[in-house]
């Protein structure tokens, strides 16, 4: 697995779309930054030049943040995957191919989610007007958020590597992501027990987060986690059981 | 261990179509096998099962005497080039090897080099692999085979695209590999003359079903010979030589053209025996057969 893995990383840093993708994403946070800051020099009465408005537009980006997961994941199961067949004529098992993909390109991901973070507080902090809290609400959101990004890097992975074309990858993140909640709500409402599972649905969560947010109520929320986890186990459980019995062809 | 490659009843079905019928086949360390069959006779989908790409419906794949998960190991001494080699199109040759090369665990980097050199590619290490031609992505699957110094190669139309200089080069690598480097080869090429030049076994299949197994030696006695007619009236022709031999076995090719496989030796009587019943013989010879002319006859052409 090591070798694989060593063998992956060669190609991750070889490239170019990995490094061009991480670039437009900390460049468009410092572009919105900048323009807010801008925006408030301009007009004394212009209320969005603060770091509140800022980070809501992170925690209210759940959806976006996941298709930036998308071209990360893609990095290694795009076109790479008519290499497995070599890979696996070689004896690497599909276990590893599997697993060390993953690895890697949620590594890079969760080190391009770090370093935004760390310049979204950066930029919010001194560029724009903050509140007392705003660090630590920003913060708290984004852990709730955590869970479910991740859940839907693993629904990505999943997905790319049982072969799903990329139109099916987002129209089931879409139902997952954004529509799930009120077709629970609309689909379950009348079945006692079972109506208040929406609350547990992917949107619903981000929504309440970003609702919390801009509330400043938000706190820690374990429903985030159990969501998140009930997804990610079964989402790589199939998955990896799967792409183990799949032909590569 | 002196059987690389053994299979027991070796199974594929694909939507309830047996790709492989159960199979049996094994390969001896030293021979360079060629499997010779039709577009979908299922030797792509034999190779696929060997390299691990493809799950077998049944049966058992035993590489160097293991099975199981234990053949992981097994394929570390083995090449496998199944189809068209795949490769980062934008990676040069070099980089595309040293990607394989810490994959697989060789450790010396030197060996990458050594590899082009032996496939003739030394020259275009910098080419970026999309800028190939097709001959040359044949030739870095060869290299990518070789760089794990395997003691057995699997090739599946490993000539594809090659140019006459090129093949010319390929069959010599591969009979030096086997000759200096003792590596087993089990190949598989449309171009069968070139088998023929290589080949010291040839395997027949035919609709996931081996039909004939000959070694080099029996391919030269059971092809020894045959014999060709050219008459004004094939149907008439073979009407009469059902009803003078019972057991014939002959084919009508285009052109009122007829080659009889056995009965060979008996070319006078056939002959008389057709101009005394009217029918008009135009050519008459008597010739050996090439590997392609078994196979037709094997697996194709109008056989009684």
């Amino acid at each position: 697995m090591i070798n694989y893995l060593k063998s992956e990383n060669y190609r991750l840093l070889h490239k170019k779309g990995l490094h061009i993708t991480s670039v437009i994403c900390l460049v468009l946070i410092a572009a919105a930054a900048a323009v807010l800051y801008y925006s408030g020099q301009q007009d004394q009465n212009f209320p969005y030049a603060t770091s509140l408005f800022f980070y809501s537009n992170v925690i209210g980006s759940g959806i976006l943040i996941i298709i930036v997961a998308f071209l990360f994941n893609l990095a290694l199961t795009g076109k790479d995957t008519s290499l497995i067949k070599q890979s696996v004529s070689f004896g690497v098992s599909r276990n590893t191919i599997f697993w060390s993909k993953l690895i890697l390109t949620l590594s890079y991901f969760l080190a391009i989610c770090a370093v935004g973070l760390l310049l979204m507080i950066g930029l919010g902090e001194n560029l724009l007007a903050s509140e007392e809290q705003s660090v630590r609400y920003f913060l708290s959101a984004s852990i709730n958020m955590f869970p479910i990004v991740i859940s839907g890097f693993f629904i990505i992975h999943v997905l790319k590597m049982l072969r799903f074309g990329e139109v099916y990858i987002i129209i089931t993140l879409l139902f997952i992501f954004i529509f799930s909640g009120d077709l629970l709500r609309m689909l379950l409402r009348p079945i006692s027990g079972l109506n208040e599972l929406y609350k547990y649905a992917p949107s619903t969560l981000l929504n309440e987060n970003l609702m919390s947010f801009l509330n400043k109520a938000v706190q820690f929320d374990y429903h985030y986690w159990v969501t998140g986890i009930v997804i990610s186990v079964f989402s790589l459980l199939i998955g990896a059981r799967k792409f183990a019995k799949q032909n590569i062809n | 261990m002196d059987t690389i490659i053994q299979t027991y009843q070796l199974k594929k079905t694909f939507k309830e179509e047996d790709i492989i019928k159960p199979l049996d086949f094994s390969l001896r360390k030293g021979e360079i096998c060629a499997l010779i069959g039709k577009n979908g006779a299922g030797k792509s989908t034999f190779f696929k099962m060997l390299a691990g790409q493809l799950m077998p419906t049944g049966g058992d794949i035993h590489l160097f005497g293991k099975s199981g998960k234990e053949m992981i190991h097994s394929k570390k001494r083995m090449g496998f080039m199944i189809e068209t080699p795949e490769f980062f199109p934008d990676f040069t040759a070099t980089q595309n090897l040293e990607y394989f090369r810490i994959q697989r665990g060789v450790i010396e980097k030197k060996r990458i080099y050594e590899v082009l050199q032996i496939v003739g590619l030394a020259n275009q290490k910098k080419k970026r692999f999309k800028d190939y031609s097709m001959g040359m992505k044949q030739r870095l699957g060869i290299a990518l085979c070789l760089l794990g110094s395997p003691d057995c190669l699997v090739l599946d139309e490993p000539i594809n695209g090659l140019d006459a200089e090129g093949i010319i080069e390929i069959r010599n690598l591969l009979l030096r590999l086997n000759q200096e480097k003792q590596i087993t080869i089990l190949v598989s090429s449309h171009i069968l003359t070139e088998l023929q030049l290589l080949a010291t076994r040839f395997v027949f299949i035919k609709n996931g079903v081996i039909v004939d197994d000959l070694s080099k030696e029996n391919l030269n006695d059971k092809s020894k010979k045959q014999v060709q007619l050219k008459v004004d009236d094939a149907a008439k022709a073979s009407r009469l030589l059902e009803q003078a031999y019972a057991d014939i076995q002959y084919k009508v090719l285009p052109n009122h053209i007829i080659t009889i496989q056995n009965h060979v030796e008996k070319g006078g009587e056939i002959n008389r025996l057709l101009v005394d019943n009217g029918v008009l013989v135009m050519e008459f010879r008597m010739e050996a057969l090439n590997l392609e002319e078994y196979f037709l006859g094997l697996v194709e052409g109008n056989e009684k």
